[in-house]
């Protein structure tokens, strides 16, 4: 009895990582995905408090005051006419057409200064922060009639920044609502399949088998289509989630049932089986969790693919729909008037380089992941 | 070899059935069908409906509509486009071949490129080549291939307009001038307007296969019989080429069942952005105005490229496996 207590005591003093330490630790190492991280933080963070950050409302513009395809407007420090130093201010911009190519265009009006603000009061564009505190002080912006485009606008005369993260309220949650829905599927019916194997086995793998038969982008576009094209967009947004949702799970399902029917041989299963536990408690006390650092990984990795196809279904008009916002949907501004418009309105390119860098964040996030938990990369 | 085959076969049938019976159901399911347009259109007579709803079986239950679809199918009849009134065959080849010559060209170039560089990240590994390819590559999964093509057309416009002649062209596929050439001058033109988007296509498939045979040529570096083989004296050379990418292509040769239905099925968003004539337009359009049996085809062509796809990457990968045989 002393001797046992005595070990005991000694192994008290060895302190252990838990697992979860151990991943933390690794991924820290990981720079990529600790830099990943970061800049994700920063872009939902920022999609979160989006009408607080955008100077105007998501589809605000004026019918009198034409901002048509406004480049990005420019601040000044400097004063151009006297050359002295200021704190920023912006011209407001007069529209009219270049008699020679006849391409509309802005010029400034350097009459006067509007100086950008911070916490600008702007009542015309109320909103409700996280859904309930309504405000009506943005960020910065610019008295009337002034207005600032950081971004420029597009082809309603909307501003660009303000709708970029409104689009990445819909771009970046999209992705994980849809794969943690394909993740459901694919732990559930893969769970199934693995545990009870049979005829339940059979079924389910033949579908996984046909769903993964039909090529990707037509059966995206097919269902999509089902999805009525004058529905309330928010429909829409959940039709968009459910199909990406019901199409990703299929290599999830087929991973988790080869873990799963490996699983049952095993001998702590074995164990629990031989102690009278239920089949349930099998499954979720025993087996799931074994699958759990496959699943995180999965998750993360699958995150940027759903985002990617989501920027492109609503860039072919399947998708997010007028007048929510996606980084998808206003680059589709960019096919209007044919190809040499990008020439004149290069901005409508921008909520691009914003899917390139989520997606970007996502895979070193992922792949460090990947490595955090896998026992043979670690340093 | 005859039973395998057959055997194949056999579990293949249930997939096609199912597959092609999914498809049709989804593309049935959606709001509304090709006829509703019709109704509205006052030139049209309910005579003329009824006709057309008779002809083609739209009045009878979407399984009997499957069932005489999927008899015209195997007999080689894949129907009638609504839309235009002319067999969808006749709508779709143009097309496939349009879109083969992007696919084919892309993907050869794709392993003729992605293969050496995969095989230098891995015998380099961690030098500050691998790091930098590795960092672009990561870079370029992140382009949607929409986008990197509308950034790729921006790009050749500023080009067209510094040097102030058409150095490529940023659409279509012909030329205006096209009928007056002559036909190698017709070969030449078209290939000169793949150029732009086959980088399009090219680049992110690079970046992702090049990583994947990194990774693939890795797993076997590390093993013991090309230790055994350094060991033996065989010169680097023979140690890579011979001992691990022989063993490191096998995935790859596996995947070259996908390959056919991909060359048929065509180039997806970038033949959209680059308004090239081929197959994903045509789906797409014909899914806008619900022509059913144009996308009910398509889908059912590209499952049986993929039977005989899947059933040719077997017989490969016995050829460069010997491990693999099948009786």
């Amino acid at each position: 009895m002393a001797l046992a207590t005595g070990m005991s005591k000694q192994f008290d003093s060895v302190k252990s990582k838990s697992q979860l330490q151990v991943v933390w630790e690794q991924f820290r190492k990981h720079q990529l995905a600790v830099f990943g991280g970061m800049v994700l933080a920063v872009l939902y963070i920022g999609a979160i408090f989006a009408p607080f950050i955008s100077p105007q409302s998501l589809s605000e513009y004026s019918t009198t005051d034409i901002t048509k395809f406004h480049p990005p407007t420019r601040v000044y420090v400097i004063d151009p006419e006297t050359g002295q130093f200021n704190l920023p201010f912006v011209y407001k911009s007069k529209r009219f057409t270049n008699p020679d190519t006849f391409v509309e265009g802005y010029t400034e009006d350097r009459t006067l200064k509007y100086p950008i603000k911070l916490f600008h009061n702007r009542p015309e564009s109320p909103f409700k922060l996280f859904g309930f505190i309504p405000m009506t002080v943005h960020l910065f912006g610019v008295d009337a009639p002034g207005n600032i485009f950081i971004l420029g606008t597009d082809g309603f005369g909307r501003d660009t920044f303000t709708r970029i993260w409104y689009g990445a309220q819909i771009s970046l949650t999209i992705g994980i609502f849809s794969v943690a829905l394909s993740t459901v599927l694919g732990l559930f019916l893969g769970g199934l399949a693995g545990f009870f194997g049979g005829w339940i086995d059979n079924i389910i793998m033949r579908f996984v088998e046909i769903l993964s038969a039909i090529p990707e982008l037509f059966l995206l576009l097919s269902i999509s289509a089902l999805i009525p094209r004058n529905i309330d967009p928010v429909v829409s947004f959940y039709g968009i989630i459910f199909t990406l949702g019901i199409i990703g799970w299929g290599g999830l399902a087929r991973v988790i049932r080869s873990q799963i029917s490996a699983l049952r041989e095993v001998d702590f299963v074995q164990a629990a089986t031989a102690l009278g536990a239920s089949e349930m408690r099998i499954i979720g006390k025993h087996m799931l969790p074994v699958t759990f650092s496959l699943l995180i990984v999965n998750l993360s990795l699958s995150i940027p693919g759903a985002i990617l196809t989501e920027s492109g279904l609503s860039f072919l008009g399947y998708g997010i729909r007028e007048p929510f916002s996606s980084w998808g949907l206003m680059i589709s501004v960019a096919q209007e008037g044919g190809f040499a418009s990008i020439e004149y309105r290069p901005w409508v390119l921008i909520p691009g380089f914003f899917i390139v860098l989520a997606v970007l964040c996502w895979n070193f996030l992922g792949d460090g992941l990947r490595d955090a938990v896998d026992p043979r990369k670690r340093q | 070899m005859l039973p395998y085959i057959l055997r194949r076969f056999a579990n293949l049938i249930p997939v096609f059935i199912g597959a092609t019976l999914l498809t049709f159901l989804i593309i049935q399911a959606a709001p509304g069908d090709f006829l509703d347009a019709k109704r509205l259109d006052p030139r049209t007579t309910p005579a003329t409906i009824e006709r057309i709803e008779r002809q083609f079986g739209l009045d009878k239950p979407i399984f009997v509509q499957y069932g005489l679809w999927l008899k015209n199918f195997v007999t080689g009849n894949l129907g009638i486009s609504f839309e235009s009134n002319v067999p969808v065959w006749d709508l779709i080849g143009p097309k496939v071949f349009n879109s083969m010559i992007l696919v084919f060209g892309s993907t050869f170039l794709l392993y003729f490129i992605a293969i050496p560089i995969g095989i230098y990240g891995a015998v380099r590994q961690y030098s500050l080549g691998d790091k930098s390819i590795s960092l672009v590559s990561y870079f370029f999964l992140g382009f949607p291939s929409f986008f990197f093509a509308l950034i790729l057309i921006f790009g050749i416009i500023q080009l067209n307009w510094a040097l102030n002649t058409k150095v490529l062209p940023v659409g279509g596929m012909t030329s205006e001038y096209y009928d007056s050439l002559s036909p190698i001058g017709k070969v030449l033109n078209i290939l000169w307007h793949t150029l732009a988007p086959m980088i399009a296509l090219l680049l992110r498939s690079i970046a992702s296969e090049s990583r994947g045979f990194r990774a693939q040529m890795l797993e076997f570096l590390n093993q013991d019989f090309v230790r055994t083989a350094r060991a033996k004296g065989l010169s680097e050379r023979v140690v890579i080429y011979k001992h691990t990418l022989r063993n490191a292509i096998t995935p790859f040769v596996a995947n070259i069942g996908g390959l056919l239905p991909a060359i048929f099925s065509g180039a997806g968003f970038v033949e959209v952005v680059f308004n090239w004539p081929g197959l994903t337009p045509v789906f797409l359009e014909a899914l806008f105005s619900q022509d059913i049996y144009v996308n009910v085809s398509i889908g059912a062509i590209t499952l049986v490229l993929l039977v005989i796809g899947n059933l040719m990457a077997d017989f490969l990968l016995g050829a460069v496996d010997p491990r693999i045989r099948y009786y």
